[in-house]
C-alpha cells in the first residue's frame, strides 16, 4: 500500500464519451398526463469524446463552466459512472469494471458533500475507515500525525462532524481521502465555500502531497487563484468536447494574453509611432497606452521592456488580463467554438441528405 | 478482491452515535417503558371484558405477545435520520457515491451497519425484557426447546425484516426517495406482523392474505412461538416458511443491488 509497493499513479482518457437518457414533461397538464403513460425519452450527452492523460505526480486541473461535464468525467474516472463509450485507466485499473481494487488506489473529495460520520467525532470516522481500508495501525498513526501537522486536525478532530464548520469538515475529508495512502487523488471543487486562510492551508497540504508524496491529482474548481497556485496543466471542457490541453500561459496566449502598458513620457512632444507587435491605443499629451497587437505580439513584460529602451518615460504602468478574465474569454470562447463546430455538422448533415 | 479483516467494525457506527448521544438513549428508555405500561393496560383491560381465552390466547399469553412486540419493534428503529445516515439522505445530499469509493461493496457496507444496528437493538430490548420478565409482566418460555425454537425464528424474522428494509432503501436509486414508500411499509409492516395485534385475532381471510407476505414471518411467528400459540412441533414448517423468505429475498435484494450500482445517481455537471 506504500513505498515500493506502491503502485504507479498515472491517469489515462481515451475517447470517453458518456450519455444519460432521461425522461422529460411534456409541457402542460395534458402533457404531463400524456408523459405518465407514454414517457418521452431523451438522450443528453454530458461528455463527449475527451482524451488526455495525467503523468504519475502531476495535478491537472479539469476547468470548464457550470454544466461542462467536469464531475461528470470525475464520476467514470472514479469508477461510480461507466462510460458509455471510450477507456479509462487509473493507475493501471479500469475504474468501473474493477471497483473495489480502484477504490484502493484512489482518493476522493467532492466539493461540500462530506464521506464522515455526522454523528461521530472525526477521529472515529478515520479509525473506521482505517478498519475500512485495512490500514495498519502503526501507519494509521502516523498518517495521522503527518496531516495534523499540515491540516491542524488535533484541534477539533474529536468534536463531532455535525458541529465542525465547513473549513475544519473540508480538512478532515482530506485527511479521510488520503489515510489509506492513494497515489491518486480526485478533488471535485474541494475548496469551494471555505475562507482564504482555510484555503491557503490546503492548497499547501495538496502541493505537499504533489511536490513531497507524488500523489496523482485531478483538480476541478472555479477558483483561478488555486489554479494558478497549484495546476502547471490545464484541461479545459465545455460542453463535454475538451477544447483546450495544455499550460496556463498557453490557455493564457489563447483566450486571453491582453495587457496594457500606460507610459508617462519625460517629454510630452515627443515623437510616439507604434512597436514591434505593439500598438499605440491612446496618446493623451505625455500619457499613452501601448497594447499587443497581431498574433506575435510580445508577452507584457517584453513590451515593457520595449517601451522603456524606446522611449525616455516618467512614469510606467501594468494592466494584465488575469486569470479569471482570461477563463472567462476560455470559456466565451470555446461556447463559440462548440456552436461552430455543431453549425458546422448540421451544414454537412444537411448537405449530405 | 481479499477481505479486510476489520471491516466488520463498520457495524458499530450508529451504536457509537447513539452512545455518544445520551439525550436519544433517555428518549428510548421512556418511549419503551410508556409503550410497555400502555399495552399492558390495554390487553389486560380488553381480557376483563372477555373470557380467560380468546383467539387461541390467554390473558397472559396476550400480554407477554403485546410486550415482546414493543420490545422487537426496538430492533430496528435507531435514528439514522438525526444521524444523516439513511440511504435517502445519502441519495438526497450526493453521499452516496463514497459507498462507491472504498473496497467494501455498499452491500456488504449496508449489511454490516444494519447487523451493528440489529445487535444494538438487541442489547435494548434483551434490557426490557429482563425487567418484565423480573417484574412479571411476561411469562418466561414454556420449555428450553420453546426458547431455541424461538430464537431460531426470531433471528430468521430479523433477516427477512432486514431484506425488506433493505428494498425500501433501495428503492431510493430509482426514486430518489422513499418516505412514502417507508410509511406504508412501516404501517403493513405493523399491522401484518403482528406489532398491533397478534394475527391470531384477525379474521381468516387477513391470515390467509398475510401467509403470502413475508410480514408475519418477521414477527408474528418467532412470538407465535414464543408464548405457545404454535405449539413446537408445528414450528418446523414455520421455520422453513421464514427460511425460504429469507433465500426468495436475499436473491431479489442481490439483483436490485446489481441494477442500483448502474443506476448510481449523480447531482451536478
Amino acid at each position: 500500500m506504500s513505498g515500493d509497493t506502491r503502485i504507479t499513479g498515472d491517469i489515462q482518457v481515451r475517447a470517453l464519451t458518456k450519455t444519460f437518457r432521461t425522461t422529460t414533461r411534456r409541457p402542460g397538464a395534458l402533457g404531463t398526463l400524456r408523459s405518465l403513460v407514454n414517457p418521452l425519452w431523451v438522450t443528453k450527452t454530458a461528455v463527449e469524446d475527451v482524451t488526455f492523460s495525467v503523468a504519475p505526480g502531476e495535478l491537472l486541473a479539469l476547468l470548464g463552466p457550470n454544466g461542462a461535464g467536469k464531475s461528470t468525467t470525475i464520476k467514470m474516472l472514479t469508477g461510480i459512472l461507466v462510460p458509455t463509450a471510450g477507456e479509462v485507466s487509473v493507475a493501471g485499473v479500469v475504474p468501473y469494471r474493477e471497483r473495489e481494487r480502484n477504490a484502493r488506489n484512489i482518493g476522493a473529495v467532492f466539493g461540500q458533500r462530506t464521506q464522515l460520520w455526522w454523528d461521530l467525532p472525526a477521529r472515529e470516522s478515520f479509525a473506521i475507515l482505517r478498519d475500512i481500508y485495512g490500514v495498519p495501525d502503526a501507519e494509521h498513526k502516523a498518517r495521522l500525525r503527518e496531516f495534523d501537522d499540515l491540516l491542524e486536525l488535533s484541534s477539533f478532530w474529536d468534536t463531532r462532524v455535525r458541529h465542525l464548520s465547513l473549513g475544519q469538515r473540508v480538512r478532515c475529508d482530506l485527511a479521510a481521502a488520503l489515510l489509506h495512502d492513494p497515489p491518486v487523488v480526485f478533488l471535485d471543487e474541494p475548496t469551494i465555500g471555505m475562507d482564504v486562510v482555510v484555503k491557503e492551508q490546503v492548497r499547501g497540504f495538496l502541493k505537499h502531497q504533489v511536490e513531497e508524496r507524488g500523489r496523482t491529482v485531478l483538480l476541478t474548481t472555479h477558483d483561478m487563484t488555486e489554479v494558478s497556485r497549484l495546476a502547471e496543466r490545464v484541461v479545459l471542457i465545455n460542453d463535454g468536447r475538451l477544447v483546450m490541453d495544455g499550460t496556463l500561459e498557453e490557455i493564457k496566449r489563447k483566450f486571453g494574453d491582453t495587457w496594457l502598458v500606460r507610459a508617462t513620457l519625460a517629454d510630452p512632444e515627443a515623437a510616439v509611432s507604434a512597436l514591434p507587435g505593439i500598438a499605440v491605443l491612446q496618446r493623451e499629451g505625455p500619457r499613452v497606452v501601448f497594447g499587443p497587437e497581431g498574433s506575435h505580439a510580445p508577452t507584457v513584460h517584453q513590451a515593457l521592456k520595449q517601451v522603456i529602451e524606446r522611449y525616455e518615460v516618467s512614469d510606467i504602468a501594468l494592466e494584465e488580463a488575469d486569470l479569471e478574465d482570461v477563463m472567462r474569454a476560455a470559456y466565451q470562447g470555446a461556447a463559440l467554438e462548440a456552436s461552430d463546430v455543431l453549425e458546422e455538422s448540421a451544414v454537412r448533415g444537411g448537405a449530405g441528405s | 478482491m481479499t477481505a479486510v479483516p476489520g471491516v466488520w467494525r463498520t457495524a458499530r457506527i450508529t451504536p457509537l452515535g447513539e452512545l455518544l448521544t445520551p439525550p436519544r438513549m433517555t428518549g428510548v428508555a421512556v418511549q419503551l417503558v410508556i409503550q410497555t405500561v400502555l399495552v399492558v393496560a390495554l390487553w389486560r383491560g380488553l381480557y376483563a371484558d372477555t373470557g380467560p381465552t380468546t383467539a387461541g390466547l390467554s390473558r397472559e399469553q396476550a400480554v407477554t405477545y403485546a410486550v415482546l412486540a414493543v420490545l422487537a419493534t426496538r430492533l430496528r428503529e435507531l435514528d439514522r435520520y438525526a444521524g444523516r445516515d439513511t440511504v435517502m439522505q445519502h441519495m438526497h445530499f450526493g453521499t452516496i457515491v463514497y459507498w462507491f469509493l472504498r473496497p467494501v461493496s455498499p452491500r456488504r457496507y449496508y449489511a454490516l451497519r444494519a447487523l451493528g444496528d440489529q445487535l444494538y437493538g438487541l442489547a435494548w430490548a434483551a434490557a426490557g425484557y429482563a425487567v418484565c420478565l423480573a417484574v412479571g409482566v411476561v411469562q418466561p418460555p414454556h420449555s428450553a426447546g420453546a426458547a431455541g425454537a424461538f430464537a431460531l425464528s426470531l433471528l430468521l424474522g430479523q433477516w427477512v425484516l432486514y431484506y425488506i428494509m433493505l428494498l425500501i432503501d433501495q428503492l431510493c436509486f430509482w426514486t430518489l426517495r422513499n418516505s412514502a414508500a417507508m410509511l406504508i411499509l412501516i404501517f403493513a409492516q405493523n399491522l401484518l406482523s403482528g406489532v398491533y395485534a397478534p394475527l391470531w385475532y384477525f379474521p381468516d381471510w387477513f391470515v390467509t392474505l398475510s401467509a403470502f407476505l413475508p410480514f408475519q414471518a418477521t414477527l408474528n411467528v418467532p412470538l407465535s412461538v414464543y408464548v405457545g400459540r404454535i405449539p413446537l412441533a408445528d414450528a418446523g414448517p414455520q421455520l422453513a416458511l421464514q427460511a425460504g423468505w429469507v433465500v426468495l429475498l436475499a436473491v431479489v435484494t442481490r439483483l436490485v443491488w446489481h441494477r442500483a450500482a448502474l443506476r448510481v445517481v449523480s447531482q451536478g455537471g
